[in-house]
């Protein structure tokens, strides 16, 4: 066989949306950064993220991180798969770990931001 | 044995190095990512997420997450290089815009480092 399995398009609709999620993700990477680690103690406890997750506004900028972050990784490795794996079984078992995979991060991360509300520590006891 | 006509064929130039380790930061990263997914799916449990979180406030973590940020830097800023080279034609000055990148990444890398260094205790 020479025909090698690609399925959907050339490639140029991937080429193109992985430049755009890298220009997007440049912006909230370097948000992302500097209110963890820059500003601040540097240090994450259950009580500073959950201050800010409480919000509709942080809630809308992580679901968008992990959106856009989850699409350019796993669109990369889509292209790193097309250059190294040629035989056409192996390609779709692997493209379809990746279906796979992202779909189910997509809703574990999505389920973690959406789902969240702020809950009293139960470590002071009185 | 039959030829591949898909075989990748490498030779160093600073445009194939800085391509290699494209690709091998972004890889890095996107490992990262699903541990990082799994790590904070830990917020519906408080005491759990803290107990994980204390054990990376680990010396050991804090230094990998300041590797994690000189490896974002490279793949962020070479991939606005490759951008650039893409939609703006700037494969005339391609090697200068190579050396732009190592420069800018260190700068920018610096810039986080201080307060991230700052920030441990
Ligand atoms: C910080 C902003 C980012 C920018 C500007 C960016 C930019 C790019 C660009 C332009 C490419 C295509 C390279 C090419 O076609 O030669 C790319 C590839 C890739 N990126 Fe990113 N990226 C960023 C963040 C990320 C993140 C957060 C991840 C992981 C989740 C990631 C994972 C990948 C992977 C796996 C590839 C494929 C590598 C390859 O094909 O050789 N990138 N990136």
């Amino acid at each position: 066989m020479n025909i090698k399995f690609v399925p959907g398009d050339s490639g140029m609709r991937r080429w193109f949306f992985q430049r755009i999620t890298g220009i997007f993700l440049v912006v909230l990477l370097l948000v992302h950064f500097t209110i963890m680690h820059f500003i601040g103690t540097g240090e994450t406890t259950y009580q500073t993220v959950a201050s800010r997750l409480a919000s509709p506004l942080w809630k809308t900028f992580d679901l968008a991180f992990l959106v856009f972050a989850l699409y350019h990784g796993l669109a990369g490795l889509w292209v790193v798969v097309d250059d190294y794996v040629h035989k056409d079984g192996w390609r779709i078992f692997i493209y379809s770990l990746i279906v796979l995979g992202g779909a189910l991060l997509l809703a574990l991360g999505a389920l973690t931001i959406i789902t969240f509300s702020p809950q009293m520590l139960t470590t002071v006891k009185m | 044995m039959k030829k591949n006509v898909y075989e990748l064929k490498y030779r160093y130039h600073t445009g194939s190095v800085a391509w290699v380790l494209h690709r091998l930061s972004g890889l890095a990263l996107i490992l990262y990512l699903v541990l990082h997914i799994w790590v904070i799916s830990n917020l519906n449990n408080p005491a759990g997420f803290n107990k994980v979180m204390a054990f990376l406030n680990e010396p050991l973590f804090k230094l990998l997450e300041l590797g994690l940020w000189g490896v974002i830097i490279y793949h962020a800023i070479n991939g606005l290089r490759v951008i650039l080279v893409d939609f703006f034609g700037g494969s005339k000055n391609q090697k200068k815009l190579f050396w732009g990148v190592v420069v800018v990444g260190i700068v920018v890398f610096i810039a986080g480092a201080v307060p991230f260094i700052g920030n441990l205790k």
